[in-house]
């Protein structure tokens, strides 16, 4: 194969779409990628037998800093360039080529803003979903695109197979950092909305994420304020034994330590409405440049 | 399953999200041995559709398995649930408005069938990468046909793990005289169903 080119950076590629950012008068390029080789046909294909223990169908456990870097771009899966000896003697230049994949920024021009994850923690009633509504409202005016993952909402598809007991609730704030996780990634502003009470759990989804695209966002209400609310009438039911490690009542809270963004609950029903607290938070992720591409 | 549980209402829905984004959520669920092409053609798909300015995202079986699905290992019931799990996010992304191109093996045909079944019918768009055995294993991507025939890895899909052929899938894709059509042309063709489905546009 003539020429071994070394794959280029990523081409620009940018948005014709107005309204997003884009300038209608741009058209996409016609030819702005790689080139796949000239023949489709696998004989005439020389190729690489690309050695990753990341693909390796006996155990997904094992994972290398190749297969990371495959987590975050998956088309370089099948693209990594690696050295094969065969018999000690260095193999042919054998490549297959793949157009460059679409990433992160791409999506995060399109969109015109950037992937984060806006984890919403506080007990049972302190206004978590009410704020995340009125949050993912405020931002759509805005024309941003939000998607929220509430703990309810998730216990019935993807979480279905889960329990409340301990390591299910585990498990349950995992998977749903990873999805949020995902969400980011594709450019989505992800508002996660739960309880999540153990500290450990949410630092764990944290450290999932690039540094400062996890918003922690505590709703400091005291428990009084959010038993004398108990919108789903669980408080009732907690103190009257019929449910067991209810947070808050029999089962502990433990508030973080150094999250982004505290709402306190102070009585006033001004500045803490749900509308003033999404504007809270806007501001912190305008600040940090989440609302642009 | 518990009763602790309601349902959260939001003024933002999925509607809201399509007319944002101009388009309309979906699965494309990319199906097929190893070595079809799968992620190559979902590569290409997701490409073409950004230049079309649409929002597309990859759900590739081994990117989710270093992060969402990394308890989960190749046994039966894992793998069931490996399948489980990606349609399940699918069906989320798809709610967010998002193309989502899922591209996995997906061997069995009652698995890929609950995904569909999750979708509640118009959202689930199967492409089943019809490549032979024989071009597969040509191809080798990964060189895991060659463990496979050496036995060094057990129930691999196509030598001694069965794959069940789609019995009603939307799109076909499949070798033309010998010839693996490219993937732009094999793009081409799931964005002319897209496009002629109604997914491409808000209306």
């Amino acid at each position: 194969m003539e020429g071994l080119a070394i794959r280029a950076s990523r081409p620009s590629i940018f948005c014709s779409l107005p309204g997003l950012g884009g300038d209608p008068q741009r058209r996409p390029p016609t030819d702005g990628f790689l080139r796949f080789p000239a023949s489709s046909n696998a004989a005439d294909n020389t190729k690489l037998v690309v050695n990753s223990s990341s693909f390796h169908p006996i155990s997904a456990v094992n994972v290398s800093t190749q297969a990371s870097l495959t987590a975050d771009f998956p088309a370089l899966s099948e693209t990594n360039v690696k050295e094969e000896r065969m018999n000690g003697e260095k193999k042919a230049d054998n490549i297959v080529w793949h157009e460059s994949s679409i990433c992160r920024c791409d999506r995060q021009q399109l969109l015109q803003q950037k992937g984060c994850v806006i984890w919403i923690t506080g007990l049972s009633g302190s206004g978590k979903s009410t704020v995340a509504c009125a949050l993912s409202k405020a931002l759509f005016e805005r024309g941003k695109l939000t998607y929220t993952l509430d703990g309810d909402n998730v216990r019935h598809g993807l979480n279905r197979d889960l329990t409340f007991k301990a390591e299910h609730r585990t498990e349950n704030i995992r998977r749903i950092g990873e999805v949020a996780k995902l969400f980011a990634d594709v450019g989505v502003i992800c508002i996660a909305s739960l309880i999540s009470p153990y500290r450990r759990d949410r630092d764990e989804c944290r450290s999932l994420l690039r540094e400062g695209d996890f918003v922690e966002v505590f709703m400091d209400v005291p428990l009084s304020v959010c038993e004398s609310r108990d919108p789903k009438g669980l408080y009732k039911l907690a103190r009257a034994g019929k449910i067991k490690g209810f947070t808050g009542i029999d089962d502990p809270y433990e508030a973080p330590l150094n999250c982004e963004v505290v709402l306190k609950h102070t009585g006033d029903d001004v500045s803490s409405s749900p509308r003033q607290m999404a504007e809270n938070i806007i501001f912190y992720l305008q600040n940090k440049g989440y609302l642009e591409g | 399953m518990s009763t602790n549980i309601f349902w959260q209402e939001s003024p933002i829905g999925k509607t809201e999200r399509q007319k944002l984004l101009n388009q309309k959520g979906c699965v494309v669920w990319i199906t097929g041995l190893s070595g079809s092409g799968k992620s190559t053609l979902a590569c290409s798909l997701s490409r073409e559709l950004y230049t079309r300015g649409k929002l597309s995202y990859i759900l590739d079986g081994d990117n989710l398995r270093h992060g969402l699905n990394k308890d989960l290992g190749f046994k039966a019931e894992d793998r069931v649930e490996n399948i489980r799990r990606v349609g399940e996010v699918a069906k989320l992304f798809a709610d967010a408005g998002l193309i989502c191109i899922a591209s996995l093996i997906s061997p069995y045909r009652k698995d890929r069938d609950a995904c569909r079944e999750m979708m509640q019918g118009s959202s689930f768009i199967e492409v089943y990468m019809n490549m032979s055995l024989q071009l597969c294993e040509a191809r080798d991507p990964k060189g895991l046909y060659k463990l496979a025939r050496a036995g060094k890895i057990k129930g691999f899909t196509g030598i001694d793990d069965p794959y069940e052929s789609p019995l009603n899938c939307e799109i076909e894709l499949k070798e033309k005289e010998g010839e693996c059509p490219s993937p732009v042309a094999m793009a081409e063709e799931v964005i002319a169903y897209l496009e002629d489905k109604g997914f491409l546009q808000n209306q």
